[in-house]
């Protein structure tokens, strides 16, 4: 084979922190060659973005990095600033993940990649500025001329990633370094960014380090696939090895553990036991043999090297002594704790009932005489209800109203438009002493992002207490069933007088489901339970809500954008867009056989863990974002995105234009679309 | 409209402090009550009118005539603003001005060096200066000026006065030069003394926009350290900076006020402390009213200046 | 600042390292913060304790020794009235010191109760909050000071209450601006949803976060209390005689400072440490509890 283009080495990176000399990355060695995809697969803190950022020289002072690091046989380590700024950009372009902090707040778009051009050539100020609208108009941002000159924050997420990948292609580097590309973005946003990536790199032929933890997002855009574990390779192999015969039971668990929502059957789930290891405390021998369903005693005492799998040469190497056992078996046969499906017995109970539901806010202007300019349609028209032991999920992209609608029905108070019932009491007509006494404690809400949920300022076990509190319970009951709830989501019993930030993310997300199941509700609304968790604990988590749920006949509101999720613990589903219903029904039938445009379009853009079928299906793409809900249009409310408007009679389009369709049933689930 | 209510809750403040009698009762031959009143009542000062009646045509003469009223002694309180507003005004004015200026650029200065030997120099002699007393920092520049001037034999820097005693004869270009001379010092006190706090608020913010992820992306495109902070984070963090300048004001205004007394300048600070040793009631409140706009003057400024800066103000 | 920068990278340690050791050992490390401590206990000592340095009382005119060096009778000298200035710098310092603590105490208190609430309760509420902040920021508070204490003569009681009346809106504003961005954050809204009570989320979720920015607070407002009672009485308004404070020592020094500079000197000296030693406190403290932050303002 020719020279690779990048070439790294036994990559060490050492940070110097107030607990003494950490190793961030410790030995890492691969070749990206041009044109090639290599990603890098890891979860939080197995050092896979100290690695992409030793590259290219952006750690901070006080890291270190040694080892090799060749481009085009160039090295790179060891260079001044100076010299780095010849590289960086020209050569190497850098894609940063949080789009709205990775662009200079004060900059219009186009200066910004303007600057980026002039960096590297001279071109006047015109040229460049020219230059810098047609590499907005590549990535696929409409009407570039106009809004060049706009700022960051009048940008979409998606719009926003976009710009951040014109800057990284501007100079047509050789080397692209993705990191984290599409983390914050709707699923649909995600594949079209993923599709911008594609082009960029087959445009100028570079190389591209991808850095991710979504195994689907590896199968279907990398070649290779580098799995980093504990500032480790665990196993380095081509993405069709990797998902066909994974020899690492990391890598099979992760695998395993990612929800299908493609697969023809609900498959069941493997959880991975534990957490992965701080960066200062990280075990002797093999790191992930505490977590490891197969670990024996050698394990335990030196860490494995990576060695080829099979033949000498194989260029699939793995860094496990049980490999062979691994190799050519299923997730679920090495992986004990499986997360069954357990169906609870569903009553006729409505717990929740929502009918017509509307909320308006007003957009203001100005500082100091604030004036109403007009209003956002957050949520026009949203019905649905939610039995005992029914687990009901709320999709869709972004901006859609999910969230509004989960707040309309916490606040508890009569709504703007509409009808809420919970437990029977239409929150119209309550009282609000019949609120604070009764119904505050039969629904709680579990958010997405549990470190920001909970204070870090208080322990855990007060965290757990406080709802008992403000509903007046006494010192010696609240102790009883804060020790009883947290038994039973599988805190350790030291736990409880531990703070937050010495708990890691999953048993942070468990104090905060704790915290929602204190005061026995029969409601349970759950933000995102579990899009901001690692992949690997992400399964165990979502078996804990469904023993609870089945154990307490729980009635469950879950919002959520990871479809492959939902298939996995949804009884019902509702799609909203634009504060409308567009879909509701079952999630059987839902995945099966969906009936709204738009329900289709949402499925056919979740990525596929198998790289054989991820790349072999036929996608239904979907153009443009979610716009913003100021003025709803007359008639369907999606008819603007509709990739099955074109191909539709002149008369229906006029309709779907014109007339907004009403939710109805069709067969099993109810429907508002004209032609579905 | 916040300045509207401000002179005039001072005027009641005013009132209800000072006591325009006083100045009538220790004159010989003794004078009853009546008589003071009497002599008040000229001035609209009156302490037998009740104070809201007082204040109403007081207020109305401001506003139909521009007429600030009298002392209790007499003196037209409008003649004696105008030049005292000029000469404080152009105090304050330089001092925010300058000392801004010279605050940011020892912030982004220091930062770029962080922990190198001028930082740490800088670093400790703004917080010493921050630290300093206005009367402390007056009297030393007093004292190095003259030290200076006597080891030149002449008077170079005037340290008394706002201008030289008597005028200067030649015309208009001497007489500016005098002027100028007298404004030196006193610019240069409100000045360091401002300019510390900035340097030091300025150093950390700039400090954390080092940090900023867009600064990373900029060097990701190939600029150096130093262009990256020069070009993307210098701008942002200026705008706390901007959005805090109306805030200073009243401590500079304060500072303006022991500098002039210092200095010997017939400024309103002076006034301030006339007007209120002699119970000028219609004076004080024409202290405030310059205090007032002076501050309101700030925070129209600051809000340009931030809407320049900051297109997230601007366009929405 | 590289800690923050680094935990990017790596996770944080699932260590039960508790927040208040890991505070007290940055803070011990910080040069600048050990030194103005123990600045402030030298300060503190001396002004309880070093009126067993002299033998005279602050009070006691020497009249055989009228405007006379430092020398070994006198320490630090005496002035126009053959009062020792060692003595009176003692109990000028103890008056400072009450002075600053205490208005600095009830500016931090109003500041942190006006802001807090507004911030959460929002509303007319804040509405209110914010132009009564603006509205006294735009009165010359100092012109209205002046005119108080000059009524009131040299009570320094009741100066105390006038310098802490005028002395809470800058840092009310900075506890207005904090608390508007925590009240965003997700742990008060799910407290929100669990029916806690208003005014307990602002004691217990939102003023705790806040415990960096109050303790800047405190130590800038004692600086801040101290300069303005200097101003005041150097002007003539603040303490006056027979009472004594540092300002009132620097009024008489000022007027010989070039024939009789210790008069000004001293008192001028032990100012500048006090308002140094409370500086670099406030620094420790900031950057002790949060390197990341510039915002906990200066000023």
């Amino acid at each position: 084979m020719n020279e690779p283009l990048l070439s790294v080495r036994n990559m060490y990176v050492t940070f110097s922190s107030e607990h003494g000399p950490v190793d961030a990355v410790r030995g890492i060695s691969f070749d990206i060659h041009a044109g090639q995809t290599l990603a890098l697969v890891g979860e939080s803190g197995s050092g896979k973005s100290a690695l992409a950022m030793g590259i290219v020289g952006l750690l901070p002072p006080s890291a270190r990095v040694t080892g090799e690091v060749h481009l085009d046989g160039q090295s790179l380590l060891g260079m001044s600033d100076q010299q780095w700024s010849g590289i960086r950009g020209r050569r190497v372009g850098v894609v940063f993940q949080e789009s709205l902090s990775a662009l200079t707040p004060t900059m219009s778009l186009g200066k910004q990649v303007a600057a980026a051009v002039r960096v590297h050539t001279n071109l006047s100020k015109r040229l460049a500025w020219d230059r810098a609208v047609e590499l907005l108009d590549m990535v696929g941002i409409a009407d570039p001329g106009r809004r060049a000159h706009e700022y960051p924050h009048q940008f979409s997420g998606g719009m926003r990633q976009r710009a951040v990948i014109a800057i990284a292609i501007a100079n047509a580097p050789d080397l692209i370094i993705a990191d984290e590309p599409t983390t914050a973005l709707d699923v649909t946003v995600q594949a079209q960014i993923l599709e911008v990536l594609e082009q960029a790199k087959a445009e100028t032929g570079a190389g591209v380090l991808l850095i991710t933890h979504d195994l689907g997002v590896v199968a279907g855009h990398a070649d290779n696939a580098v799995v980093m574990y504990a500032g480790r390779a665990v196993e380095h192999a081509s993405v069709e090895d990797l998902y066909r015969s994974p020899a690492m039971p990391y890598t099979l668990g992760l695998i395993g553990s990612v929800p299908d929502a493609g697969a023809a059957h609900r498959r069941s789930l493997v959880s991975i036991d534990g957490e992965p290891p701080s960066a200062l405390n990280r075990p002797s021998g093999c790191p992930f043999a505490p977590r490891c369903p197969l670990v024996t005693d050698a394990c335990k005492d030196a860490e494995p090297e990576l060695v080829p799998v099979g033949a000498e040469a194989s260029a699939h190497t793995v860094a496990c002594l049980r490999f062979a056992e691994v190799q050519g078996r299923r997730p679920d046969e090495v992986f004990r704790n499986i997360a069954t499906v357990v169906s609870g017995t569903l009553s006729d109970e409505r717990v929740l009932r929502v009918r017509g539901l509307g909320r308006t806010f007003p957009i203001t202007k100005g500082e100091i005489f604030r004036r109403k300019v007009g209003i956002l349609h957050a949520l026009s028209d949203v019905s649905f209800e939610v039995r005992a032991g029914e687990t009901l999920c709320i999709v869709g992209e972004s901006g859609g109203g999910k969230t509004t609608t989960l707040l309309e029905i916490l606040r508890l108070r009569p709504p703007e438009r509409g009808l809420v019932e919970v437990l029977g009491h239409d929150l119209s007509t309550t009282s609000a002493h019949l609120v604070k006494t009764r119904l505050r404690q039969s629904v709680q809400l579990v958010m997405q992002d549990p470190q920001a949920a909970l204070d870090p300022r208080l322990p855990v076990f007060d965290l757990i207490a406080e709802p008992l509190r403000a509903a007046g319970y006494g010192a010696h009951a609240t102790k009883v069933r804060v020790l009883e709830v947290s038994g039973l989501v599988g805190l350790p019993p030291d736990g409880l007088d531990r703070f937050p930030i010495s708990l890691s993310g999953g048993q942070r997300q468990r104090v905060a489901i704790a915290r929602a199941l204190v005061t026995q509700p029969r409601l349970l609304v759950l933000d995102e339970p579990v899009s901001a968790l690692d992949v690997s604990t992400r399964a165990s988590v979502l078996n804990l809500l469904a023993r609870v749920k089945a154990e307490f006949g729980l009635a469950m509101l879950i919002v959520a954008h990871d479809l492959a999720m939902v298939r996995h613990i949804a009884d019902r589903i509702a799609v909203m867009y634009l504060g409308h219903v567009l879909e509701e029904g079952p999630a059987e039938s839902f995945f099966k056989s969906p009936r709204h445009p738009y329900t289709r379009a949402l499925l056919s853009a979740v990525p596929v863990a198998d790289p054989g079928r991820e790349r072999n299906r036929s996608r239904v793409v979907l153009t443009g974002e979610q716009p913003s809900a100021w003025t709803p249009a007359a008639g369907c409310v999606f008819a603007a995105r509709c990739p099955l408007r074109p191909t539709l009679s002149k008369e229906i389009q006029q309709r779907c234009h014109l007339e907004r369709p009403a939710l109805i049933d069709c067969s099993d689930a109810r429907v508002a679309c004209h032609v579905a | 409209m916040m300045i509207l209510i401000a002179i005039n809750a001072t005027y009641f403040f005013a009132t209800l402090f000072l006591d325009p009698r006083s100045n009538y009762r220790d004159l010989r031959p003794t004078r009853s009550d009546e008589e003071i009143g009497d002599a008040l009542a000229l001035y609209g000062l009156d302490p037998r009118m009740p104070a809201v009646d007082r204040w109403w045509s007081w207020l109305s003469d401001v506003i139909l005539r521009f007429d600030w009223g009298h002392s209790p002694t007499g003196v037209p309180v409008g003649s004696e603003i105008p030049h005292r507003a000029l000469l404080s005004g152009q105090l304050i004015l330089a001092g925010v001005v300058l000392s801004v200026i010279l605050g940011v650029a020892l912030g982004v200065y220091t930062a770029s060096r962080q922990y190198g030997i001028a930082d740490r120099v800088l670093q400790t002699l703004s917080v010493l200066l921050y630290n300093m007393p206005v009367v402390v920092s007056a009297l030393g520049l007093i004292l190095l000026a003259v030290w200076f001037n006597q080891k030149l034999g002449q008077t170079v820097l005037s340290v008394a006065g706002a201008g030289t005693p008597g005028g200067v004869a030649g015309g208009f270009w001497p007489v500016l030069l005098d002027r100028a001379n007298h404004l030196v010092l006193p610019t240069i006190n409100l000045t360091l003394l401002g300019s510390a706090g900035w340097h030091l608020t300025q150093r950390s913010l700039l400090l954390d926009n080092i940090n900023a992820d867009y600064v990373r992306t900029a060097r990701a495109t190939g600029l150096t350290r130093t262009q990256a902070i020069r070009r993307h984070a210098l701008r942002s963090s200026t705008i706390p900076t901007a959005t805090s300048i109306a805030f200073t004001i009243p401590a500079v205004f304060t500072g303006a006020v022991i500098t002039e007394s210092v200095f010997g300048w017939e400024g309103m600070g002076r006034y301030f402390i006339q007007t209120i040793i002699r119970n000028d009631v219609h004076g004080v409140v024409a202290v405030a009213a310059f205090g007032a706009a002076a501050t309101a003057a700030g925070a129209i400024f600051a809000d340009i200046a931030t809407a320049i800066l900051d297109p997230r103000v601007r366009v929405n | 600042m590289a800690e923050t920068r680094v935990s990017k990278y790596i996770e944080p340690p699932h260590l039960r390292l508790s927040r208040n050791r890991l505070y007290r050992r940055r803070f011990a490390r910080n040069r600048g913060a050990m030194i103005g401590l123990m600045l402030l206990g030298f300060l503190v000592i001396y002004a309880t304790l070093g009126g067993l340095l002299t033998p005279w009382h602050w009070s006691d005119q020497d009249f055989l020794a009228l405007t006379e060096r430092p020398s070994g009778r006198h320490l630090m000298g005496t002035n126009q009235g053959g009062g020792d200035v060692l003595a009176q710098t003692v109990v000028g310092l103890r008056r400072s010191l009450m002075i600053g603590l205490s208005v600095s105490c009830m500016t931090t208190l109003i500041s942190a109760m006006v802001g807090a609430f507004a911030a959460y309760f929002g509303g007319w509420i804040e509405r209110l909050a914010l132009a009564l902040i603006h509205f006294l920021l735009i009165v010359p508070s100092f012109l209205v000071l002046a005119l108080v204490s000059n009524r009131v003569g040299g009570d320094w009681l009741v100066l105390v209450f006038a310098l802490a009346l005028f002395g809470w809106m800058i840092a009310a504003r900075g506890v207005w601006s904090m608390s508007t961005s925590l009240r965003e954050r997700d742990y008060i809204l799910a407290a929100e949803f669990m029916g806690v009570p208003k005014w307990r989320i602002v004691l217990r979720h939102i003023l705790p976060h806040l415990s960096s920015l109050l303790v800047v607070n405190f130590s800038l407002g004692v600086t801040a209390a101290v300069l303005a009672e200097t101003s005041l009485s150097f002007l003539g308004f603040g303490v006056k005689p027979p009472d004594v404070s540092l300002g009132s020592m620097l009024a008489d020094g000022a007027g010989v400072i070039s024939s009789a500079s210790w008069l000004f000197a001293f008192p001028a000296a032990f100012l500048l440490l006090f308002t140094m030693s409370m500086t670099l406190i406030a620094d420790g403290v900031r950057d002790a509890l949060d390197p990341v932050s510039a915002e906990a303002s200066r000023r």
